[in-house]
């Protein structure tokens, strides 16, 4: 975009103005510092900020978070909410193909201490107990019936069938089960694909990592939280797997003669949306919500088999390992939420794409554990760098729709990783920093290198300064599972 | 191996090819396409007919992909050869196409990469003198 155009608000703001692009309805703002947009600037992510501009009912601002960058329709980092009254519009470009891709983080009461000459054995446990890799099928095989209460029931059916316990659903967004799922609406080859993957990590981005807390931010919250310096914890980043994708591929198709249909005008063809109370937006919302619960069943069932696997290794129950879920997180979805709107209530379609809620104090939504600190939001590094733990706070709530970043963001293409990054040396310079890595494609951990990515201190550094999120406690990865 | 590009692209992957006609465009896409999925070699055992309708030949293309990706991750098909057909339809295109290929394992074979789905971002086709070159972007 023309750089002339964007303006400086503050140090960790910046506009695009509606005038940048004829048939803008709001403004876009960038939460991002002086370092940070200098990388924005190289590739076309703010032009896709303006684009998401454009969508008809469109509330506030076309907003995106300091780990925004280039992504298909909207950016990564990207947040709209549209009101259903106004004639708001949702999108399944705002959602993307991984329908709740998302994170979650238990805890442990080892130390660094206890996992001393263990991290290889504990490493390719994991590797070896959880289904991961491209297409991979995952042994809970369900049949047609069983996978329509997958997708109406999330990770309450998982804790029903026994992999898990009732408190964990308490610590997950939507209790891990969101309304408004059809699973009618959802086609048959999402189901087929669905069938097979149930209980799988996954490829590319995601993972299940160990980590060590080396840095607190917050006593307060992190003694609130069980957490402090030395303590291992788990993280699980994946989603809904093929039934998410062909969900997303399917609703696409449909909602491009929307376009004609209803008179939209959007500037990219993966913005194709439809009006929130048309026939075409309930059927997809039907079918995005039931892919959202395959996800959050998804990560469930992959929390249990690494429960499962520490209990092997440790020779102790999980509960006596202290194993219990901190949070679980959408980043990739779009929910209809209370929100405020020049200070009056108003329930808006949030679409995150690469974004996260982050609920402030006293917020209702919140369980009663957390309703004094605020929502757990937690923000996944690269591989050879750190993960935080921050807060969600009222300023986010009042400012972006309760949403704040969702990772560090890339800044290099795949292309360029496989191109400029060693495998080898790769391997050596982690293992170097204490990091064992378990990868089913080699590419996956050359593609997914350190310094493909933004520094996640900076942006975790632009949220907290915006005041969207607070930290909490840093961690440190130790072992890494990839697809 | 059909000649590809990539073309840079902050977390996808982006791919330029070349045909000397739509359908052979078409075609050297989809071999691009899976040649970055498995270098397994399927047989021609199973047939399959499909028809698909878009409103221009660059959303044709993205339908056509995502219809292969679809049959080999949702029917466990794994496409070969393509016999392919496009052509106008009241304003729009209309593509028909036979396909072989074999009924493919993914228990006994990893495959390379993931590639979720080809996207309408940026998607071009254009004809120039003496062939077609297309432009998608795919998300992984």
């Amino acid at each position: 975009m023309r750089e002339d155009l964007l303006e400086k608000i503050s140090d960790y703001k910046y506009r695009i103005p509606k005038s940048y692009k004829p048939g803008m309805l709001v403004d876009g703002i960038i939460y991002s510092n002086e370092k940070l947009i200098a990388g924005i600037k190289r590739d076309k992510a703010l032009d896709q900020v303006a684009n998401v501009a454009f969508l008809p009912g469109i509330v506030g601002n076309s907003l995106a978070m300091p780990d925004i960058h280039w992504g298909y329709g909207f950016c990564i980092g990207g947040v709209a909410a549209t009101d259903p009254e106004a004639g708001g519009v949702i999108s399944p470009g705002g959602v993307g193909y991984d329908i709740n891709c998302g994170v979650r983080l238990l805890k442990t009461n080892l130390t660094l201490g206890d996992l001393k000459n263990k991290l290889p054995k504990i490493v390719n446990t994991l590797y070896q107990d959880t289904p991961s890799g491209v297409g991979s099928t995952g042994d809970i095989k369900v049949s047609y019936q069983e996978e329509k209460k997958i997708l109406l029931n999330g990770a309450k059916w998982a804790v029903e069938r026994g992999f898990g316990v009732r408190e964990d659903l308490e610590h997950c967004e939507e209790n891990g089960t969101i309304g408004g799922a059809n699973p009618d609406a959802v086609s048959e080859r999402a189901y087929k694909r669905g069938k097979k993957q149930a209980g799988t990590l996954g490829s590319g981005n995601h993972f299940l990592e160990v980590q060590v807390v080396d840095n607190i931010f917050d006593k307060v919250v992190s003694e609130r939280l069980g957490l402090r310096v030395g303590q291992i914890v788990i993280m699980i980043h994946s989603g809904s797997r093929g039934l998410g994708f062909q969900v997303c591929d399917d609703s696409i198709k449909v909602m491009l003669k929307c376009l004609d249909k209803y008179g939209i005008n959007v500037p990219d063809r993966q913005l194709a949306c439809a009006p929130i109370n048309s026939p075409e937006a309930k059927e997809y919302i039907g079918a995005m919500c039931s892919a959202a619960n395959y996800a959050w069943a998804n990560r469930q069932v992959l929390m249990h088999l690494t429960r499962l696997s520490f209990e092997k290794i440790f020779s102790k129950s999980w509960q006596s390992l202290g194993m219990d879920l901190i949070y679980d997180l959408a980043h990739n979805i779009a929910k209809f939420e209370e929100c405020i709107v020049n200070g009056k209530k108003k329930t808006l379609c949030v679409h995150r794409k690469g974004a996260t809620r982050a609920l402030g104090p006293g917020n209702l939504q919140l369980p009663s554990k957390y309703k004094d600190i605020g929502q757990p939001v937690i923000i996944p590094g690269s591989m050879g760098t750190g993960s935080y733990l921050l807060v969600g706070t009222k300023k986010a709530e009042a400012e972006t729709f309760g949403s704040t970043c969702h990772g560090a963001g890339r800044v290099k293409s795949r292309h360029e990783a496989i191109r400029t990054v060693n495998l080898d040396q790769l391997i050596k310079e982690l293992k170097g920093k204490g990091i064992e890595v378990r990868a089913t494609g080699k590419s996956t951990i050359v593609e997914e290198a350190p310094s493909a990515y933004k520094d996640i201190d900076q942006v975790v550094d632009v949220v907290e300064s915006a005041g969207l999120s607070r930290k909490v406690c840093r961690m440190k990865p130790l072992c890494v599972v990839k697809g | 191996m059909e000649e590809f590009e990539f073309l840079e692209h902050t977390a996808d992957l982006g791919l330029r090819v070349k045909g000397k006609t739509s359908e052979d465009l078409f075609n050297n896409y989809a071999a691009v396409l899976f040649s970055l999925l498995t270098d397994y070699q399927p047989k021609e055992i199973i047939n399959k007919k499909i028809t698909l309708q878009a409103q221009s030949l660059s959303e044709l293309l993205i339908d056509w992909l995502n219809e292969l990706l679809s049959m080999f991750f949702a029917d466990d098909f794994l496409p070969k050869e393509y016999s392919i057909k496009i052509t106008d339809d009241k304003g729009g295109k209309i593509l028909e196409a036979e396909i072989k290929g074999e009924e493919f394992d993914f228990e006994s074979n990893p495959l390379k990469r993931e590639i979720k789905a080809a996207t309408y971002h940026e998607v071009k086709v254009e004809e120039n003198d003496s062939e077609y070159v297309g432009e998608v972007i795919f998300d992984v």
